[in-house]
């Protein structure tokens, strides 16, 4: 259903379409859909005059990207789908969306999400939520849900989406598009929301492997206003063995818990890739059990300081009808109101962890057990090129089923949340359909290897799609 | 067990008002999590350094100059919910 960087760009060189047309049927998809799937929460009138105005021969010329409500367009809203930024208006361009610009890339809206990026289907945003393309009765996968779903649907080209724990490559897998998130360091985020610093990457939702590859070498590289940011090529494409790609399959992936369609899928999708030129070898990760309560310690931590910042007197919601008895009572009325259920209790659990009788005992050994992860992780790229799991341990899930219970709800993350943790870079690729509903494959590449991961990418979605 | 005592402190802290519907679900789901997380207890990590950078970050310095022509302060004020004169408008406080 989705319309492919490389396929209208042919298009407009072979002058088979034009600016006017391409735009006019992403909007008008957008105007027939947009209410019943809540994918866009603004959508922008200005796309084809910024298209006329770049040069043909630029790398991104005639793409069109939604972008996710957490990154900032200078002069567009931006609200990171919390009602504290719901009148905020940006005042400068991310990194990543002024590289944009340079390439020749346009914008069409700003892509609805889990409110700072907290949540693992969309259902968290102030502004309603997002539903699957497949089943508007299931969730399309968050926190990255609406760029998810406008690609999956073509409401775009491609779209910017951002990953803590998973947020791009599990709604990828949940709509049937492809997502990558990058190693740590490798794209700006000066200018994108923080969520949780020490996991916080810009990533891309696209339609194939190679759209993926060909933003993700427009927007990369070191930027001064992010410190973390480092200059690098995409790393050396060479293999462990000569002609052949060795690839990793974690013993602690396949546990129980992972429903019987997404476990069909992975073995049928192993099965087919395995042959002389794919090696698949058994590794184990030993320390995976123990991802998801390292991560839950540290993002709420890292969540409680980011969002400090957020006080709804210079914008955003503010308590008008109350008497503020103290800069305190203020900050906290303002706050209590502009910031959503999830977001709160994440701020007072990241309280908790950080405060000085407990910052040993929860913080302190949550970034120890990280370490650990992180080795596991650092031995087995010694031996393979790439790490192949599951994305998600199930298919797309109801709308409402999980929202009450968090715990249950970041089960979702399980397989995704380690390459987050170990600031590696990491791909969902669809795979099949199983009753209707799309299963994803991640691949786990070693840090900064990136155009290893994206040759491994694209022969296996190769396979996989004939 | 996490008392409703100590969510309000920490929500204090926080600088979050909790709701009384929340006060009453804040604890429970704070207890749960809490008791999740105390697997990593099971982790022999005596000999572990705790991770903190991926790669020697280091600060990154620049001259300390006002930017003036790319976002002035009267643009960025104008933003602002409400502002008089340049100077940003809040409510009384009387404490």
């Amino acid at each position: 259903m989705g319309i492919t960087i490389k396929e209208t760009q042919k298009r407009l060189r072979d002058k088979e379409t034009t600016p006017e047309e391409v735009v006019a049927n992403f909007l008008s998809l957008i105007k027939e859909r947009n209410e019943e799937m809540n994918v866009f929460l603004d959508v922008f009138q200005d796309t084809v005059q910024e298209m006329k105005k770049k040069d043909s021969s630029l790398p991104l010329y005639g793409a069109v990207f939604g972008i996710k409500d957490n990154i900032l367009i200078k002069g567009k809203r931006c609200t990171a789908g919390s009602k504290i930024l719901e009148n905020y208006n940006a005042s400068f361009d991310a990194t990543v969306i002024e590289k944009i610009k340079e390439k020749g890339g346009v914008f069409i809206g700003k892509t609805n999400m889990d409110e700072f990026a907290m949540g693992s289907s969309t259902e968290n945003s102030a502004f309603g939520p997002t539903r699957n393309p497949y089943d508007l009765e299931r969730v399309p996968g968050g926190s990255s849900g609406g760029s998810a779903v406008a690609v999956s649907v073509g409401m775009c080209n491609i779209a910017l989406g951002s990953d803590t724990g998973g947020s791009i490559r599990q709604p990828a897998a949940f709509c049937g598009v492809v997502g990558f998130k990058p190693t740590y360091g490798a794209i700006s985020r000066s200018g994108v929301i923080s969520m949780a610093s020490s996991f916080d990457q810009v990533g891309v939702l696209a339609n194939i492997v190679e759209d993926a590859k060909l933003v993700f070498d427009s927007i990369r590289g070191k930027d001064e206003r992010d410190s973390v940011t480092v200059d690098f090529n995409g790393g050396s494409v060479e293999t462990k063995k000569k002609d052949k790609i060795v690839v990793g399959v974690p013993k602690e992936y396949f546990i129980e818990g992972i429903s019987s369609e997404v476990k069909e899928s992975i073995e049928e999708a192993l099965s087919r890739i395995k042959g002389e030129e794919i090696e698949l070898v058994d590794i184990s990760l030993p320390h995976t059990e123990y991802a998801l309560p390292v991560y839950e310690i540290i993002m709420a931590s890292e969540i409680s300081s980011n969002l400090a910042r957020y006080d709804g007197i210079r914008y955003g919601k503010e308590d008008t009808e109350s008497v503020m008895k103290s800069i305190e009572d203020l900050y906290m009325k303002n706050r209590g109101k502009g910031l959503g259920k999830e977001a709160k209790r994440r701020v007072v659990l990241g309280t908790y962890t950080l405060s000085s009788g407990y910052y040993d005992a929860y913080y302190i050994k949550a970034q120890k057990v990280r370490a650990l992860i992180i080795d596991d992780f650092r031995k087995a790229f010694q031996r393979v090129d790439a790490i192949i799991t599951p994305t998600t341990p199930t298919l797309p899930f109801k709308i409402g089923e999980k929202i009450e219970d968090p715990l249950t709800m970041h089960l979702s993350d399980i397989f995704t949340v380690t390459a987050s943790i170990s600031g590696l870079p990491a791909i969902s690729i669809p795979y099949v359909k199983k009753n209707g509903l799309p299963v994803g494959v991640q691949l786990i590449g070693d840090r900064f290897k990136e155009e290893l991961l994206f040759n491994i990418a694209e022969k296996f979605e190769k396979i996989w799609q004939t | 067990m996490i008392s409703k005592k100590e969510v309000k402190k920490l929500a204090f802290l926080g600088r979050v008002e909790l709701t009384d519907e929340e006060l009453e679900s804040v604890p429970k789901k704070l207890e749960a999590i809490l008791k999740y997380v105390q697997k990593l207890s099971e982790v022999d990590t005596e000999k572990t350094e705790p991770f903190f950078h991926f790669s020697e970050t280091s600060n990154v310095f620049r001259e300390d100059l006002s930017n003036k022509e790319k976002n002035g302060m009267k643009e960025e004020v104008k933003k602002i919910k409400e502002h008089k004169n340049n100077y940003l408008k809040v409510k009384s406080i009387w404490g």
